[in-house]
């Protein structure tokens, strides 16, 4: 009987010593993977950046031909929205359309369909060529993204200008988020520097349009270094991030993986008794002494 | 070494008749009883790693700038609580694992007393003599709710710290007295600097010491009034069927104790929650869309969203409208679930004492009223997830709120009656149908029939069987025959004494098995 007693209290302490040494491991390697990680741009926006100061009179014609063939049934030749089903391009800048083409929003298939997140249809350069082109037409609106030094921005101004403009609708975790009446806000997720350059300039569709004295262009370095960095890819220490969605995914987690497993613990350990004693019917009894005349009270219920 | 250093103590304090009635107190085997337990072991989880934090954490709102690990926030002002807490996560060995299982605890403590209170509702655990503990535990879910939203609080992240902003306007909202118990509680106006050192104090010593208080009060009833019991097994009325404390219970108690730590570690290891430092300091202009509270504050936080913007006005004073799910929801359950005891007896005019526990399917009407209300909360807690839920989902955040409001009238009147039905189902027993009556049919000269009810034939009257209860043990005797038990119960055990058993006892286990006299 001793040696069952000891397996009782031994094997669930096992399980907690593995538990908690799994747990030093784990916390140590995130610790040390977690604490540096470099500034850095995508291919496509380093790509993007450095052809913007090289135009040329073939990718302008390049630029026009796409339009004409992609673009032109729904914003009009010119690029002006006389068609009447989709907005006129012209003045909207170069950093518009490249936003609206490297997220892959435009073309739509119809006229009515939702710009949706996808691979973009086009290659960088020929994103670059329409973009140039519909700059063309007249001047004005958002340039491509330029350059980032995001090396030299600051992480922490970038993170105290993320919460107080952009949390409130992308969520302090950049989650994303559905505001009211059917709009949402999209998670700030697998975005390059430039888009959220871009993004911030322009103000895609419900989203405000914040301008050089809203932000100055250091402080939007410093808000995309965070983006790029901080909300694309969170440090973790802890674990297990779950989509950043807070307390509701913690909770249901908490109640169902937590107290579920408590549940199946008392369950296992709660009905072992009546087992034991299919294994074992002549028991142990003996080696320990009866203690029947004290339980006996136990018996006589008031 | 042991057996001598007890007996030492023992001849000085004379511990030994207390603590040997102790250790023979019987525990019903079920493993629903454990249920109670969860709560017991991750409340001394709470204790344990709340007193590491403690020593880390420093409560106060003074304002500072920090220089740390945590890149982001470097340089940046925060209250000395915030980034205490940054610290405790970055910078102190392990500060973090306590930190997740502190909150993993605390997830796990309230769920744990919302399942255990589940176990006592659903099978009438509740009824005389325990109405007391019933009460004790349900003060207890409140005092486990608040201290939670305390603790919540206590980081001083953007966060919490609008979760305090809506406990204040709730506040604030109660009639008459609302602003000014508002400003007292909270030392001034908010946010003010009072909040995180009154808010500490109360989370790691008064709210503590009160819960442990009336769990001991809890645990001494249970030891004085004995546990219930299922029937079966020879569990009847007047007796108490189980195993003694020592060695049993004290061995599963104690390696349960592990398993319950083992899940609080494993879920603080392997899975983040409440990572402040991706929230920032709070800073009152600035806000997070879509903040929720833990879940056991999420069916509040859920009410406040599905909740009709009305305000009612009186005559000379307006109710805000975070009045009505903010405090009256809250006082209606607390209020219903304390008197529920009382409340049922009254309405089943049931005045008997109960040991045996009923089986949810046999009380037809109560475990329907309890999934229902249940289900409710459940509704409630699900719509604090509105906008995750319209995001996810892609549709439009009002759509997701209508039907949420029609969803927390709806679920509730489908579970009830459904649960009833299955109930039921389960009792595998035809209800009494219309009996017939003793009638004599008549026929008149010209040609009608009719009836006069008259008294039954003697041997004919309408009887209805009463249920027989069926041992799950039935004793016999050498020739197969029942024992059966007119002249008392007759105990079978190692313990029970010589010559009572037929050996088949087990004397650690001390089962009492008592037939029903049958009738
Ligand atoms: C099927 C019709 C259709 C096609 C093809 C199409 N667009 Fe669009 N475009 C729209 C509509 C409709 C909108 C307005 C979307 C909205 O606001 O929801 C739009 C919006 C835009 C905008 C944003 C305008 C603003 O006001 O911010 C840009 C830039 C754009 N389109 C560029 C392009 C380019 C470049 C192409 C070709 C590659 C293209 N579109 C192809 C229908 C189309
Ligand atoms: C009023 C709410 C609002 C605020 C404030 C806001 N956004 Fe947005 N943002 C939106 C919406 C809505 C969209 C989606 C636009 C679309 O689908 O065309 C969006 C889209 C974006 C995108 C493109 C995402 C993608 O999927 O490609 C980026 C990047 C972005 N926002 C960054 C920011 C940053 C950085 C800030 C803070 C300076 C900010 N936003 C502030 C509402 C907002
Ligand atoms: C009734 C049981 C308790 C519950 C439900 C509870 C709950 C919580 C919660 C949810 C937090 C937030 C943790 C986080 O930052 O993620 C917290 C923080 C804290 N608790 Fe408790 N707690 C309890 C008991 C205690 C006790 C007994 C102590 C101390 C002896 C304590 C000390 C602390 C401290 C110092 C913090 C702040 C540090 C931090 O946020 O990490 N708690 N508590």
């Amino acid at each position: 009987m001793g040696l069952r007693l000891l397996r009782k209290i031994l094997v669930p302490f096992a399980a907690l010593v593995l538990a908690a040494a799994i747990a030093t491991i784990a916390m140590g390697h995130t610790h040390s993977t977690t604490a540096a990680s470099t500034p850095s741009m995508s291919p496509e926006a380093m790509q993007l950046a450095s052809l913007a100061s090289q135009t040329t009179k073939g990718q302008l014609a390049e630029g026009y031909q796409l339009f004409a063939a992609h673009c032109s049934f729904c914003h009009g030749t010119r690029a002006d929205g006389t068609t009447g089903i989709a907005p006129n391009l012209q003045g909207l800048g170069a950093g518009t359309v490249d936003l609206w083409l490297s997220t892959g929003w435009m073309p739509l298939k119809t006229p009515s369909a939702q710009p949706e997140n996808k691979v973009p249809s086009f290659s960088p350069s020929q994103i670059r060529a329409i973009a140039m082109w519909v700059a063309s037409l007249r001047p004005g609106g958002v340039p491509l993204a330029p350059k980032l030094d995001l090396k030299s921005a600051s992480l922490s101004t970038g993170f105290s200008l993320f919460t107080l403009n952009c949390a409130p609708c992308h969520t302090i975790t950049g989650a994303g988020d559905a505001l009211a009446d059917g709009y949402h806000a999209p998670p700030l997720h697998g975005i390059s520097a430039a888009q959220v350059w871009e993004a911030v300039r322009s103000g895609p569709q419900n989203m405000p349009i914040f301008g050089d004295r809203n932000i100055t262009p250091s402080q939007l370095e410093d808000i995309v270094r965070y983006v790029t960095q901080k909300i694309e890819h969170p440090q973790n220490p802890g674990g297990l991030g779950l989509g950043g969605v807070g307390p509701v995914a913690e909770g249901f987690l908490g109640l169902f993986a937590g107290v579920g497993a408590c549940l199946a613990a008392a369950y296992w350990v709660g009905d072992r008794t009546e087992r034991e004693e299919e294994e074992d019917p002549h028991g142990h009894g003996t080696d320990h002494g009866p203690e029947g005349p004290e339980t006996a009270p136990e018996g006589a219920h008031a | 070494m042991i057996d001598s250093l007890y007996r030492w103590v023992d001849d000085r304090l004379n511990i030994s008749g207390g603590t040997r009635k102790l250790l023979n107190k019987i525990f019903p085997d079920h493993w629903s009883f454990m249920l109670g337990e969860i709560a017991l072991y991750s409340f001394v989880i709470l204790v344990l790693t709340g007193i590491f934090l403690s020593l880390y954490f420093v409560p106060s709102q003074k304002d500072v700038i920090y220089h740390g690990s945590y890149l982001p926030l470097d340089g940046t002002h925060m209250s000395e609580a915030y980034a205490s807490t940054i610290n405790l996560s970055f910078s102190v060995r392990t500060g973090l694992l306590m930190r997740q299982m502190h909150h993993w605890a605390a997830n796990i403590f309230v769920g744990s007393i919302v399942v255990h209170m589940c176990r006592i509702f659903f099978t009438g655990g509740f009824r005389r003599p325990r109405e007391f503990n019933w009460i004790i535990g349900v003060n207890l879910l409140i005092l486990a709710i608040f201290n939670g939203f305390l603790g919540y609080s206590l980081p001083d992240d953007l966060v919490s710290g609008t979760g305090i902003r809506i406990a204040f306007s709730i506040l604030e909202a109660l009639p008459i007295v609302g602003s000014y118990l508002a400003t007292f509680l909270f030392g001034g106006n908010y946010p003010g600097t009072a909040i995180i050192p009154r808010f500490f104090i109360l989370h790691v010593l008064i709210l503590p010491a009160i819960i442990a208080a009336l769990i001991g009060a809890h645990l001494g009833l249970l030891v004085k009034q004995k546990h219930t019991q299922f029937a079966g097994n020879g569990a009847t009325e007047r007796n108490v069927v189980g195993s003694p404390m020592w060695p049993i219970f004290i061995a599963k108690t104690n390696g349960f104790l592990f398993l319950v730590a083992g899940v609080t570690a494993a879920l603080g290891a392997a899975v983040q929650i409440n990572p402040i430092w991706q929230y920032g300091p709070y800073v009152p202009y600035h806000v997070s869309y879509a903040v929720q509270p833990d879940w056991y504050m999420g069916w509040l936080d859920g009410a406040l969203r599905v909740m009709p913007s009305w305000e009612i006005v009186f005559p000379g004073h307006m109710i805000p409208n975070a009045f009505f799910p903010g405090i009256l929801l809250p006082g209606i359950t607390f209020t219903l679930l304390m008197m529920w005891p009382m409340l049922e007896a009254r309405i089943r005019n049931d005045t008997l004492e109960h040991q045996i526990l009923e089986e949810p399917r046999n009380n037809p009407w109560r475990t329907s009223i309890g999934a229902a209300v249940l289900s409710f909360y459940f509704v409630l807690f699900g719509a604090s997830a509105t906008d995750v839920l319209a995001n996810y989902l892609q549709v439009s955040l009002n759509t997701v709120l209508i039907t949420f409001r029609v969803l927390c009238i709806l679920v509730p009147l489908i579970v009830g009656p459904v649960t009833y039905k299955i109930c039921l189902e389960l009792q595998h027993q035809h209800r009494p149908t219309k009996t017939k009556r003793h009638n004599i049919v008549m026929r008149s000269a010209e040609g009608g029939y009719s009836t006069i009810e008259v008294q039954a034939r003697p041997g004919d009257e309408r009887t209805i069987l009463p249920p027989i209860p069926v041992d799950a043990m039935i004793l016999v005797n050498d020739d197969g025959e029942p024992i059966l038990a007119d002249g008392g119960p007759v105990t079978v055990g190692a313990g029970a004494g010589p010559g009572a058993g037929s050996g088949r006892g087990n004397g650690s286990r001390g089962l009492f098995r008592i037939p029903r006299s049958y009738r």
